[in-house]
């Protein structure tokens, strides 16, 4: 289980969270609302390792995430799907994967294995495997995007705005695909702005406002708060 | 036909030493961000490592290429560590400055009378003797550097392609952050690119040494021909540092055998200026 304590995370001067706490248990799909500049990617860098926190704790069944060392969490089974998805756009789809397989690069029968997983899991992928990621449409990046972070055989997913730039039925699409990641057992934290899907598919959620949780609960309690609905449903 | 046949073999030997000075230098600012001014010390250093290694180990040319390879390439490691790491954070020019200053200090420690000296000295050619194909001769010096030049680009090519470590460099260069979020240890995939790019510069200048004085300012002529050179094929670019050697490479040697061979360095230049003219970014660079 994820368990976040009082994590929070200065810039300079500028403190980008302040005291968050905030549990993921296995198998759930847990959402985060925010605004831009709320600090959801902030939080999302420091439990992939990529940021240093400057207070509190994160860990993951009991290992500290908070090293800043992405390795170290990725080989720990937290991966990371960034915003901006972050693929390597010359190379093809296959060694996009092959890359998110990197922890794992002892165990090449292992990583077959999930390859072949992958692929049934985005069966779009496989007529694309051999072109460059950055050929795709957003849309099928965006698969690669969550396929290679599921390379790393992780047991949480974090995934960060997946919804960013697609088009509706895309976004479908996406959270369908997460859904079935969070079926086989992977738990998942999302952020999303995109507030009305996320909730659709999450167990319960997070409202993060000014690098602090201002509200949470089950997915009912959220999708009929006032303020969840005036500010990021729209209704 | 005989002589121009003649001056291809001589543009093609020549390339190929470019290219495998330039390849480092790319791959390096592919995966840094930062220009290294101090590759062509580095290239240098090969050359008098391979003089070293045959004069004063009394090995031979082959184990005296690999020694120099390996010398350069631990080098280059260490000047990661010791140079570039550290400064990391810092603004752009200061890496730019320390590399200078590298390419400096190498020139004046071998310089000193006490290392090699300033004079100039020459090896001997492993193969001496020439070819004569049908009236082309060509030295068998030359035909080595092609030959081995094009395997060593083989190589290159068959361990960024294939192998996943290879990966890890292509990767990096193409997304830095992306390649730390799957776990790819950047400071590892960093150290390994520049000991690659010592290792191509020393293979390089050990190839070119016997038909070539070595001397402590080679490193500074090729130095800005190789700036040159990624520059024109793109910033980062592999296919690009390879065709921009066998450009230069082309237009110096025909250029020099048409015009006048004083003016080649000239020639070569303004080739490049007037690509830059017409494509600022380069023959090979994404459009982003």
């Amino acid at each position: 289980m994820l368990e976040v304590r009082d994590l929070s995370v200065k810039y300079g001067h500028f403190m980008a969270l302040r005291g968050v706490n905030l549990t993921v248990q296995p198998g759930e799909i847990v959402v985060l609302l925010g605004a831009n500049g709320a600090g959801k990617s902030t939080l999302f860098r420091t439990l992939s390792g990529l940021q240093r926190s400057s207070g509190g704790s994160a860990t993951w069944n009991g290992t500290a995430l908070t090293t800043g060392r992405p390795e170290f969490n990725v080989a720990h089974g937290v991966a990371q799907c960034p915003e901006g998805r972050l693929l390597f756009p010359d190379l093809s789809v296959e060694k996009n994967l092959r890359l998110g397989a990197f922890v794992h690069r002892r165990d090449a029968s292992g990583t077959a294995r999930e390859l072949e997983r992958i692929y049934e899991l985005f069966p779009a992928l496989v007529e694309k495997r051999g072109a460059p990621a950055g050929s795709l449409s957003g849309g099928q990046q965006q698969m690669v995007a969550i396929a290679r972070a599921l390379m790393a055989r992780p047991q949480l997913l974090l995934l960060d705005e997946p919804s960013l730039g697609l088009a509706p039925l895309v976004v479908e699409q996406v959270f369908q695909a997460v859904q079935r990641v969070n079926n086989d057992g992977v738990s998942v934290l999302l952020a999303e702005q995109n507030a009305f899907a996320a909730l659709g598919i999450a167990h319960r959620g997070y409202v993060l406002e000014g690098g602090q949780i201002t509200l949470d609960g089950p997915q009912q309690a959220l999708m009929t708060d006032d303020r969840v609905r005036s500010a990021y449903l729209g209704v | 036909m005989t002589i121009v046949l003649q001056q291809l073999f001589n543009a093609l030997a020549l390339g190929g030493v470019y290219a495998l000075v330039a390849l480092g230098l790319t791959l390096v600012y592919g995966v840094m961000r930062v220009p290294n001014f101090a590759h062509g010390g580095l290239y240098m250093l090969g050359a008098y490592l391979t003089y070293a290694s045959l004069d004063r180990l009394g090995v031979g040319y082959v184990p005296a290429l690999i020694i120099a390879a390996l010398g350069v390439a631990l080098l280059a490691a260490l000047l990661e560590r010791l140079i570039f790491y550290p400064l990391r954070d810092a603004p752009h020019v200061h890496p730019m400055i320390a590399a200078i200053g590298v390419l400096f200090f190498l020139e004046a420690l071998i310089s000193h009378p006490s290392v090699f000296g300033p004079d100039f000295k020459q090896i001997a050619e492993p193969l001496p003797g020439i070819l004569n194909l049908g009236g082309v001769t060509l030295t068998w010096q030359r035909l080595l550097i092609i030959v081995a030049s094009l395997l060593v680009m083989w190589g290159l090519n068959f361990f960024l392609k294939r192998t996943l470590t290879g990966a890890t460099i292509e990767a990096m260069s193409q997304n830095r952050e992306g390649a730390r979020m799957v776990g790819i240890n950047t400071n590892r995939v960093g150290m390994l690119t520049f000991a690659i790019s010592g290792a191509l510069a020393a293979v390089a200048a050990a190839l070119v040494a016997p038909i070539n004085a070595v001397t402590p300012a080679m490193g500074e002529v090729m130095n800005l021909k190789v700036f040159a050179i990624i520059i024109l094929g793109g910033m980062g670019s592999v296919p690009g540092a390879i065709v921009g050697a066998f450009l230069l490479a082309f237009t110096e040697v025909f250029g020099g055998f048409y015009i006048s061979l004083d003016f080649a360095d000239l020639i070569g230049f303004t080739m490049l200026v007037i690509v830059l003219a017409i494509r600022p970014q380069g023959l090979f660079q994404r459009g982003t």
